[in-house]
């Protein structure tokens, strides 16, 4: 932005602030208990005839306008032809005794990162189930390091804990495939394995 | 008509007629006429407006919408809310399948591109494919089963039960006499499972009628091969591998079928230099292909097969082996004499890279001509069996003696019940059969179809279609490669496709989703195909790679019956044509009509006309002046006891004598947007011979009307400015810098202060190859598609107020009879040292750190002050709120990602910032730096001959700057210092110095 834009928008603010001061001293915004929405005089493209994600639609009987997909199709980049890769377990069902991708450093290091995001708040830095939610939420997390059967676990069934989500927790299907080989390849590593 | 050729400068070039005769001076006003003006409102009524406005306000319109969230109860597997997925289906067009990845936000398609894996696409979407995603959602489409009982007028809405009752009593009847009185009317396609059912449909009953109806097919050409070779054959032809391209009244690199792989061919071939190939057009009107011809020859259809004759005979005189018998050559006007021997020895030369296509309007005798001519100069051209075809010749399996023996058999009482499966014949096809009152006269008529039309009209049910991208079903491209059409979404309405209606008809009991859906038939269709063992495999990798590897069918080494090419050659050698003719080509814009209805495609100028909201009668310049009218004259065209009115429009390279006319417009059964656009060209089309593509013994007279045709070119005029630049090869070999051998930028006489210096991170920049645009659109409607740019109507166009953020400037260049034509996409150059932000009030448009010229719209107040100082007029204005009032639907079309604006805002391109900052998230989440390749713009993407580059130009690996190293590389009035981040390769041209012939493309150009 150059710096009359700055500047410009600097006066802008200036004037949205008085005018909002002016409709907080009305009493009919911000502060007041209507059960209305607030008021809005300029529509400022705010709210734009486009669908965004979790938007309601009256089009659809059940008032979404995100559809399912239609089963059996199968979109670019979704061909999991390798089932152990993307599932954890063999077509038969016998879950993946190793970690089918290569676990180099860099892989661990990336499990490491990825393990301190999306696990250690509930199973801990560790893996001890000690995480800031299990301890001061209240929200039990598994001991993933002390816990024989959990010691047991096969690699795949690993996988499939963070692809489906089990009891508590929930799926976290959305980090990459390869990201969650690698958190088994780290949780492996804490389990002393 | 000059005798010797320009050179560089001394081209001059025009936009229109008027320019170049100088009857009107477009310099005079920087913007068209109106486009400051309002709406015939007084300032009395826009006072009481606005007092209304702020009433309104203040009532209801200033709370805040309430917004829900409705999140899933089971999210879907893969599927991340605001990350959009992509599946790759197949679209089609008559027997044409091109493979197209779709982009679905949250399980809504919003977008089409083509699917690079695919044969007929190659990673290309034309206009028609991008816009079809608008038909899905149009709210004028069929949603219900509707029935008209006979003798009354209005339909009554009704579901599928009550449709499977009245099937259950008319198979019953049917089944008991083996199917007679019962008859089928379908379009034309090329898809294993659609043959199959139609087989299991004609099993079931051995005596129903079958017919195939294409109004803008390739029925001539497949007829042609079985003539020849004693089986229907497609062609597929490697334009790539051509040295020498010749076509007759063909237009392989727009409207004919397999076109998007043709142009990427052309394309490639073109690279300027020793082995760039050469393109002669012989044709009618001026088409894209004859826009992009080295040599043009005008020439009337009906002299086209004439034409052909001699360049057969002229072929067989160089030794070359077309199988001929001895005669004399049939007679042709002089100059196409000339060409005839300068073309055939142009071919000879080049034995292995020589083609010639006949188009798919002429008839099958030059297609005959064309496939002997080809077989002997050893065209890079293969032959592949017609398996799995419906087309309306009688050879396709089981119809008969095709739609003129379905309409006597209706007019003799022997069918009572007839099925219509898509298309939409009763107005599409020659109106002298006489299908429309035939069709009074039966018991029972059912048209599956997605929109209500003129078929629908005269039939007892309606009974609405889905989508391509709500259904399941295949396709076979001209290799016969097979891909499936998988579907997005579930059908929005009740609609069914036209797999599923055949499934239950040959069943005979109405399929459950539950028990067997479009999906399973499909499926059972394909495990035949493969074999049970890899099918399952197999099938997910098709579906994913939206092609079956290996699926195409092995070509096939057939005779050409000597006989076959005497025939042909006799009979062409005698079409004669004396008089005026009258011409037929689908639109570039609607198609058949089929488009007709799809605002984007009605507002796309045409690509040589830059007509938009209409279609026109083509004249040459001399036949208009002898008839004595101008443009926006309407003309009674009369032929064969038929007749039709219409706006004339001048049309440089029209062929003297022939009146060119586009089909698919004047529907008259249509929704709110085509209604009313147009006049109706079918109905002076000849039922002589079926889809014919021209008539003769026309007339044709002023009524003296007129009728204003709404164009987008004439106002920006070039001021006499090197806009396009162009060059032969010998220019460009003796100076592969020409193009910028003229005034070129000096950063002093910049008017502002002189820029930041960008020399950090990425910073964008796109080359545009004029070489290898061939001014198609399909960047266009894909910009449209992507940025939600809203379409204003004809009223507003006319106004000048068009919003196309990337518009095709169309130059003449030359003769005023046989003009050259060059095509320029123009969008916002990104200029680093932008004369549109130096006037901004507000701050409202500002450069970024990446070189982008940004627009923040709800800082805009709209003074248009940007616009005015922008020297490319590439700046548009929401003169109103064009999507106040969306409809529902049409909210689900939208790019969640574009902002939707509103009324009182300038907008224009922004090298599709929505996908820098796409790459830029996909790239950190995979821990890498962004590379070349990764930001795709939606006009790059689409692009057939892939002409735009665009990258960053501080990577010196990068695609663009490879290109911007070109010698042709040229900036758009880079002298004002504004220092463009767009640029342009200059054109070069390949002419022949053999052709001697005055006019044409190179010749005199």
């Amino acid at each position: 932005m150059t710096r009359r834009g700055r500047r410009l928008s600097r006066m802008g603010t200036a004037c949205l602030l008085a005018a909002t001061l002016a409709f907080a001293v009305g009493g009919c915004t911000r502060g007041s208990t209507s059960k209305r929405p607030p008021i809005h005089p300029n529509p400022n493209m705010d709210d734009q005839p486009k669908i965004e994600p979790f938007d309601a639609s009256p089009w659809f009987p059940d008032g979404s306008a995100m559809r399912p997909p239609v089963p059996g199709t199968v979109a670019r980049g979704e061909l999991f032809a390798d089932p152990v890769l993307h599932t954890g377990a063999a077509a038969d069902g016998t879950w993946a005794a190793v970690i089918p991708i290569a676990v180099d450093d860099a892989v661990m290091a990336r499990g490491e990162e990825r393990f301190g995001i999306y696990c250690q708040p509930c199973h801990g830095a560790k893996g001890n189930g000690k995480g800031p939610s299990a301890v001061r939420g209240g929200i039990p997390a598994a001991n993933l390091v002390g816990d024989p059967r959990l010691l047991a676990l096969e690699p795949g069934q690993i996988y499939h804990a963070m692809d489906a989500g089990i009891g508590l927790m929930p799926a976290f299907a959305r980090i990459p495939t390869e990201d969650r080989w690698a958190i088994v390849a780290y949780v492996e590593e804490l389990q002393g394995r | 008509m000059s005798d010797r050729e320009l050179t560089g400068a001394e081209r001059r070039y025009w936009t229109s007629v008027d320019e170049r005769e100088g009857r009107t001076a477009p310099s005079r006003a920087e913007f068209p006429e109106g486009a400051e003006v309002s709406d015939e409102v007084s300032r009395r009524t826009l006072l009481g407006m606005l007092g209304a406005t702020a009433a309104v306000a203040g009532a209801a319109g200033c709370r805040r919408p309430l917004q829900k969230i409705v999140p899933f109860v089971r999210a879907p597997e893969e599927y991340l809310p605001g990350k959009p997925r992509y599946f790759a289906t197949t679209a089609t067009v008559g027997t044409a399948a091109y493979g197209v990845l779709v982009e679905s936000h949250e399980g809504r398609p919003t977008k089409i591109e083509g699917n690079e894996l695919h044969p007929e696409s190659r990673g290309a979407a034309n206009a028609w494919l991008q816009a079809s995603i608008l038909d899905l959602y149009d709210p004028d489409r069929a949603r219900v089963v509707r029935r008209r009982p006979p003798g009354v007028p209005d339909a009554v809405d009704l579901d599928w039960d009550q449709f499977a009752s009245a099937w259950r009593e008319i198979a019953a009847e049917a089944e008991a006499t083996g199917g007679a009185g019962l008859a089928f009317l379908t379009e034309s396609w090329a898809s294993p499972t659609l043959a199959r059912l139609s087989a299991a449909v004609r099993a079931k009953y051995p005596r129903a009628r079958w017919a195939v109806w294409e109004p803008a097919g390739d029925d001539a050409a497949l007829e042609a091969t079985r003539r020849a070779t004693g089986q229907a054959l497609r062609q597929v032809t490697d334009l790539g591998a051509c040295k020498v391209i010749v076509t007759l009244d063909a237009d392989p690199l727009h409207t004919d079928g397999g076109a998007l792989a043709a142009a990427r061919g052309f394309a490639e071939g073109r690279k300027p230099g020793e082995s760039m190939n050469r393109l002669y057009a012989v044709e009618s009107t001026l088409t894209l292909t004859g826009s992009a011809a080295d040599h043009r020859l005008r020439l009337k259809s009906s002299q086209i097969p004439a034409f052909a004759a001699a360049l057969a005979r002229e072929l067989a005189a160089r030794g070359l082996a077309v199988p001929l018998p001895d005669g004399a050559a049939p007679e042709l006007p002089a100059d196409a004499v000339a060409a005839v021997s300068v073309i055939a020895d142009d071919l000879a030369a080049n034995p292995g890279a020589g083609v010639v296509l006949a188009g798919s309007g002429q008839a099958q005798d030059v297609h005959v001509l064309a496939l002997a001519v080809n077989r002997a100069l050893g065209a890079p051209q293969t032959l592949h069996p017609a398996t799995d075809v419906a087309w309306g010749g009688p050879a396709s399996a089981g119809t008969g003696d095709g739609l003129s023996g379905l309409v006597a058999a209706i007019g003799a009482g022997e069918v009572t019940t007839l099925v219509i499966v898509g298309g939409n014949p009763a107005h599409d096809a020659p109106a002298e059969l006489g299908l429309a009152e035939a069709m009074g006269q039966l018991a029972h008529s059912a048209h599956l179809a997605t929109h209500y039309n003129e078929t629908t009209d005269l039939c007892e049910w309606h009974l609405p279609r889905a989508h391509f991208l709500e259904a399941w079903g295949d396709a076979r491209s001209a290799d016969g490669t097979a891909s499936v059409v998988q579907p997005l979404i579930q059908p929005l309405h009740q609609g069914k496709s036209a797999v599923e209606l055949l499934a239950w008809i040959a069943s005979g009991e109405r399929p459950s989703a539950e028990t067997r859906s479009g999906y399973d038939e499909v499926r059972t269709t394909w495990a035949a195909l493969t074999g049970d063992g890899v099918f399952e495999a197999g099938w997910r990798q098709a579906l994913h790679d939206g092609v079956a590897g290996d699926s195409a069918l092995p070509a096939v080494d057939a005779a050409i019956a000597h006989d076959a090419v005497a025939e042909a050659l006799d009979a062409a050698g005698r079409a004669g044509g004396d008089g005026m003719e009258v011409t037929f080509r689908p639109s570039a814009q609607v198609y058949d009509g089929r488009w007709a209805n799809n605002a984007w495609l009605q507002e796309l100028p045409d690509p040589v006309t830059r007509v938009t909201w209409d279609n026109e009668v083509r004249l040459s310049p001399a036949t208009a002046e002898s008839l004595g009218v101008e443009t926006d004259d309407i003309v009674l065209v009369s032929a064969g006891g038929a007749q039709i009115e219409g706006p004339v429009f001048v049309l440089p390279g029209q062929a003297d004598d022939s009146v060119g006319l586009t089909l698919g417009y004047g529907r008259s059964s249509v929704g709110r947007i085509g209604a009313g656009i147009g006049f109706d060209a079918y109905r002076l089309r000849s039922g002589a011979a079926p889809a014919a593509g021209f008539v003769v013994g026309a007339s044709v007279v002023p009524v003296g009307r007129s009728h204003e045709l709404v164009q987008t070119q004439e106002y920006w005029s070039m001021e006499g400015r090197d806009l396009v630049r162009e060059g032969t090869v010998e220019e460009y070999a003796a100076d592969p810098h020409f193009a910028q051998g003229h005034v070129e930028g000096d950063d002093d006489a910049a008017l502002f202060d002189p820029p930041v210096e960008y020399t950090e991170g990425p910073q964008w920049g796109m080359a545009i190859d004029l070489g290898s645009c061939i001014g198609c659109n399909a960047c266009v409607v894909a910009c449209q598609s992507e940025n939600n740019i809203p379409v204003v109507g004809r009223e507003q166009v006319r106004r000048g107020r068009e919003m196309q953020w990337l518009r095709i400037d169309r130059y003449y260049t030359g003769d005023l009879h046989d003009p050259g034509v060059v095509f320029q996409p123009v969008t916002c150059q990104h200029c680093e040292n932008a004369p549109c932000e130096q006037v901004c009030p507000v701050g409202a448009t500002v450069h970024d750190d990446e070189g982008l010229n940004g627009m923040t719209y709800n800082r805009c107040i709209g003074t248009r002050y940007c616009s005015n100082n922008c020297p490319y007029k590439v700046r548009r204005f929401n003169f109103f709120n064009f999507t106040k009032d969306t409809p529902e639907l049409l909210k689900l079309a939208m790019n969640p990602d574009v902002t939707v604006r509103s009324r009182g805002v300038m907008e224009k391109c922004t090298f599709c910032l929505q996908r820098i900052n796409a790459a830029k998230k996909t790239a950190r989440v995979g821990n890498r730096e962004l590379v070349d390749g990764d930001v795709v713009t939606a006009c790059q993407q689409t692009c057939p001959t892939k002409a735009i580059h665009f990258g960053d130009i501080r990577d010196p690996e990068s695609v663009v700057v490879h290109a911007k190293e070109d010698g042709r590389n040229y900036t758009l009035l880079g002298e004002l210092g504004n220092r463009p981040r767009n640029s342009y390769l200059a054109r070069i041209r390949n002419p022949n110095p053999a052709w001697a012939t005055p006019g044409g493309q190179g010749g005199a150009a």
